[in-house]
């Protein structure tokens, strides 16, 4: 099975330090890829680059075969990435229901299947729990909800492959159970492919079928979650074993 | 540097070809000569030199404090006013006065200014950052022209005035100018000491890249900002007292400075010194170099004028493209809902009524005063204020939905204004208003092509050069406005059965038609809002990035909200034309563009009403001064008031028509979402009772609630783990 997208050998580098170094990684369709590490690990970097917000020093980007290095952002979005950001990027003065719509109705541009912005903004309302609160502006929703509507907002652009900046983080205990249903269910009906950032580990470890770990942007180990709970060196650099034991 | 075939090299070609075509035009008979070659140099280095120390200062705010200060110019000026009181008025002995005014005077604005406003701007949106900073500019001026009345020319002796200077050649270098560039070499130098190898210079530094990462290493954030206004003001006023000698005490001429020094700070990069310093020389060798060799004949008198401008738009083309910057959102606590278009239209109908009950007079109340009898007089200046007010609405999708400040609207109306006195105009055609709309739709795009890519402030600057240019350069050319062409140049119109000219009898009608006009507009921009183009240029002005990743090409989403304001400028031009009947050469000074984006600012950018209301507040000091009989401490009052709506501004920086607004809303018997809604927002702001103060030094986007704290320690379990690993130094982990 060939990758919905690889990352061959990125290279980020900001004057002296290195964010990025040659990481590899996949993601494939169909299944819910974890990327981990410490803070400054250089997990968000990699979303920059995936996502063309970051130019990468050296490396590919391939997605679906063909190679996306080099292109902007708005035309990786046609091709179907889309993100949500680990610091909110909300718009916040446009309602829940705008922030979605926006996104729906540049979809036309390059989606040609008749679809209405509006009726699709409802469904996908529905779908992530949001109907309560569309008509409020989003920059009075609490961080959980307004993850939500990031997460909405990079549904409606129909993407092929999703990438989650700390999904997770801001959400109650409650929320973060409906969001891995929510997930689950992207990846099993729509067949998505997720690439996932966290911090909570017993959802990463629920949730993902094969983890990268990131350290000083390198990727240190990889696997599944169990083999990567077993890695030593992973131990080692970040887990610490009491979390280990906690998350499994 | 890449140059593809971009809007980069579309606009750098054209200004080459411009530059190239006015220096041919104009080449002088002067020749070539060692004197004439040291004239120029000497002449050129030290305005470079005054202009350096006016820029450092403009760099030295906005780099530790990351707000352009428009005012820099007009607080230096308003210093030299006070240097010139205390040596020629008072007698002060010339160090003396110098150190009175740079040590006490300087600091003490400084640090008043940061005090009181300029604290609560660190994470404003830019539009309010720089309106607060053009209400100040507005405010010192006002200060200066009224302190000191501009009844008689003033002047301020050169340094060691009447000595003979160093003879260089067959050219001599004043004393003056020798201090100068000497003083400008040592500003260089201790503000490059000062940055780079104090304490407090270092902080300010490490303040910029992270304001969190520097209060951690014990930097008082306080002091910082404080110093760094003070250092700001004191250069302001060194390059004021330099500079006051060459230019005549004139605080128009005083505050202009600051299109030169934000030049020579673009070409900076708005961060490095040493370009400053090489900005400054660059613009002063060129100002030097076209008063030696060329001679501007009376076609394009003033364009030497403009020359900071070019400069300006030339630097911009070599700025290396703005990053797409993530977590930068900030988000506002507003309440609000889409206006219904049956709301929208019920508001055009009241302002039809009010403007048109007023203009009949048929208000009672004020119908016995000079305002309310109608005069002829007061008619007109109601057709100027509606067609401020339609150059207001133009600027709300451009700057309150899009982000996009913009100060070149008046220019563009301008422009306008003299197209359709070629167009359409002379014959009554009204199709000539169709024309220039057409025209001037990518006309407002082609100032911005050069800031397309880069972030905000230099598009806000692109367009103040753009409308210094019109200005100086356009307008001014005898084939745009001829200075010879008397009488009315305009034939009246009739539009939708109205009758409109620059006649006094046809003034109401031309009110009551603007105001329709006005409505209509006001409606469709209402409608708009709710358009899938108001939302996505809203979403660009929200997060770039965001919009960049949901497939948002940010390119033509700007120029679409260009073209719009600029073809609504483009009318309002028409209409100012037809009022005034002749249009004179200096009806369109660059400088109207700031106060007019302040008026509107001050009401909330974001809500067409607010262009209604900004009229209307426009209109009431002048009505209020006549109901008063033209007492002078309202004129004062009225000279002073843009430093009021700056303050105002920081505080509330969501506009007046957005509190009131929201107030208003919950007493409608149909509101209860208002009602609801604030109910919901005021019980938030209960549950963030953890200090917000610490809260924010952490970086943190909002508070937390009790529920979010449970969490918090869930997620710190982890934290801890990561806090074992070592850190790398300097690195942010």
């Amino acid at each position: 099975m060939t990758a919905l997208l690889s990352t061959e050998e990125v290279v980020v580098r900001f004057g002296v330090l290195q964010a990025v170094s040659q990481a590899s990684i996949e993601v494939h369709a169909g299944r819910v890829t974890g990327l981990i590490g410490p803070n400054g690990a250089g997990k968000t970097t990699c979303f920059n680059v995936i996502t063309g917000l970051q130019e990468p020093t050296s490396g590919r980007v391939r997605f679906d075969g063909a190679d996306i290095t080099g292109r902007s952002p708005s035309k990786r979005a046609r091709l179907g990435i889309a993100r949500t950001f680990q610091k909110l990027e909300v718009f916040g003065s446009l309602s829940a229901r705008e922030n979605i719509m926006v996104a729906a109705e540049q979809r036309r541009a390059w989606d040609r299947s008749g679809f209405d912005p509006a009726t699709v903004t409802q469904e996908i309302l529905d779908k992530v729990g949001l109907a309560d609160v569309s008509e409020f502006m989003v920059g009075t929703l609490p961080t959980g909800t307004a993850r939500l509507v990031e997460l909405a907002r990079a549904l409606a652009t129909n993407p092929r492959l999703l990438l989650l900046d700390e999904a997770s983080s801001g959400l109650t205990e409650e929320e973060t159970e409906e969001m891995a249903v929510l997930l689950r269910r992207l990846v099993a009906e729509d067949g998505l492919g997720i690439l996932l950032v966290e911090h909570d580990m017993s959802f990463v470890m629920g949730i993902c079928e094969f983890i990268y770990v990131l350290d000083f942007g390198r990727v240190i180990a990889s696997g599944t979650p169990a083999e990567v709970q077993a890695n030593p060196a992973v131990q080692a650099a970040y887990l610490g074993t009491e979390t280990v034991e906690e998350a499994s | 540097m890449r140059l593809k075939f971009s809007p980069r090299l579309i606009s750098a070609v054209i200004v080459a070809l411009i530059v190239v075509f006015i220096g041919h035009q104009n080449w002088g008979q002067a020749s070539v000569s060692g004197q004439t070659i040291a004239t120029f140099l000497v002449v050129g280095i030290a305005l470079g030199g005054v202009y350096a120390i006016s820029a450092a200062g403009l760099v030295v705010t906005y780099a530790t404090t990351g707000i352009f200060n428009f005012a820099q110019a007009a607080i230096g000026c308003f210093l030299a006013f006070c240097y010139w009181q205390l040596t020629i008025k008072w007698g002060v002995p010339v160090l003396l006065a110098i150190a009175i005014v740079l040590l006490l005077i300087a600091p003490a604005i400084g640090i008043t200014l940061d005090r009181v406003i300029m604290r609560r701007l660190r994470d404003a949106a830019l539009v309010v950052q720089l309106m607060v900073t053009v209400g100040l500019m507005l405010t010192f001026m006002g200060i200066t022209l009224t302190i000191w009345t501009p009844k008689s020319p003033r002047s301020v002796p050169h340094f060691f005035e009447g000595t003979k200077g160093v003879q260089i050649g067959d050219v001599i270098a004043t004393w003056h100018r020798i201090i100068t560039v000497a003083i400008a070499l040592l500003v260089a130098v201790a503000l490059r000491f000062l940055l780079y190898r104090t304490r407090l210079g270092i902080s300010m530094r490490a303040v910029v890249d992270s304001r969190n990462l520097a209060g951690l290493t014990g930097a008082k954030s306080s002091v910082i900002s404080g110093a760094s206004w003070s250092l700001g003001c004191m250069t302001a006023g060194l390059a004021g007292i330099l500079i006051a000698p060459e230019t005549g005490l004139v605080v128009e001429n005083l505050a202009l400075v600051i299109v030169v020094a934000a030049a020579a700070a673009a070409i900076a990069q708005l961060k490095s010194l040493p370009m400053v310093f090489i900005g400054g020389l660059i613009i002063g060798l060129t100002e030097g170099f076209t008063s030696v060799f060329l001679n501007f004949g009376t076609d394009w008198n003033y364009a030497p004028q403009a020359i900071p401008c070019v400069i300006l738009f030339i630097a911009l083309l070599f700025l290396p493209q703005a990053r797409l910057e993530t977590g930068k959102v900030r988000l506002t606590k507003r309440t609000e809902r889409l206006t219904r278009p049956w709301e929208a239209a019920l508001g055009g109908a009241v302002m039809i009524v009010l403007v048109g009950a007023w203009a009949n007079g048929w208000i009672p109340w004020i119908s016995g005063t000079t305002f309310g009898q109608r005069s002829a007089v007061w008619l007109g200046r109601g057709v100027g204020f509606m067609i401020v007010g339609l150059i207001m609405l133009s600027l709300v999708p451009l700057i309150g939905w899009a982000g996009q400040v913009s100060f070149a609207n008046y220019a563009i109306a301008g422009v306008g204004a003299v197209l359709f006195s070629h167009w359409g105009g002379p014959s009554g055609n009204p199709l000539g208003i169709v024309a220039v709309m057409a025209v001037c739709a990518p006309l407002g795009l082609l100032i911005a092509l050069p800031a397309l890519r880069l972030k905000g402030l230099y598009l806000a600057l692109a367009t103040l050069a753009f409308a210094e240019f019109t200005d100086k350069v356009i307008v001014r050319h005898p084939k745009m406005i001829s200075p010879t062409a008397t009488g009315v140049l305009f034939k009246p119109m009739d539009i939708f059965g109205i009758h409109i000219s620059s006649d006094a009898a046809d003034r109401k009608a031309f009110v009551i038609f603007l105001a329709i006009t006005f409505a209509l507009l006001f409606f469709m921009l209402e409608l708009m809002r709710r358009s899938r183009w108001a939302r996505r240029w809203i979403a660009m002005s929200d997060s770039p990035a965001a919009s960049a990743t949901i497939g948002i090409n940010l390119t033509t989403t700007k120029m679409a909200v260009f073209m719009l304001s600029g073809a609504m400028a483009g009318f309002a031009g028409c209409m100012l034309g037809l009022s005034q009947g002749a249009l004179r050469v200096d009806s369109f000074p660059m400088f109207i563009g700031l106060p007019l984006v302040l008026l509107l600012a001050v009401q909330g950018v974001r809500y067409p009403v607010a262009a209604f209301m900004g009229l209307i507040g426009l209109a009431s000091f002048p009505a209020l001064s006549e109901v008063l009989g033209n007492p002078t401490w309202l004129t004062q009052v009225s000279l002073i008031g843009p430093g009021i709506a700056a303050i105002a501004m920081a505080y509330r920086p969501e506009g007046a028509v957005f509190y009131s607004g929201r107030d208003l809303a919950g007493l409608l018997p149909w509101r209860a979402d208002a009602r609801e809604e604030k109910a919901l927002l005021d019980q938030r702001t209960r549950d963030q009772d953890i200090g917000r103060d610490e809260i924010n030094d952490l970086g943190l986007t909002r508070s937390f609630t009790r529920e979010k704290v449970a969490q918090l320690d869930r997620v710190l379990s982890i934290a801890d783990a990561v806090d074992e690993h070592p850190m790398v130094t300097g690195v942010s982990r």
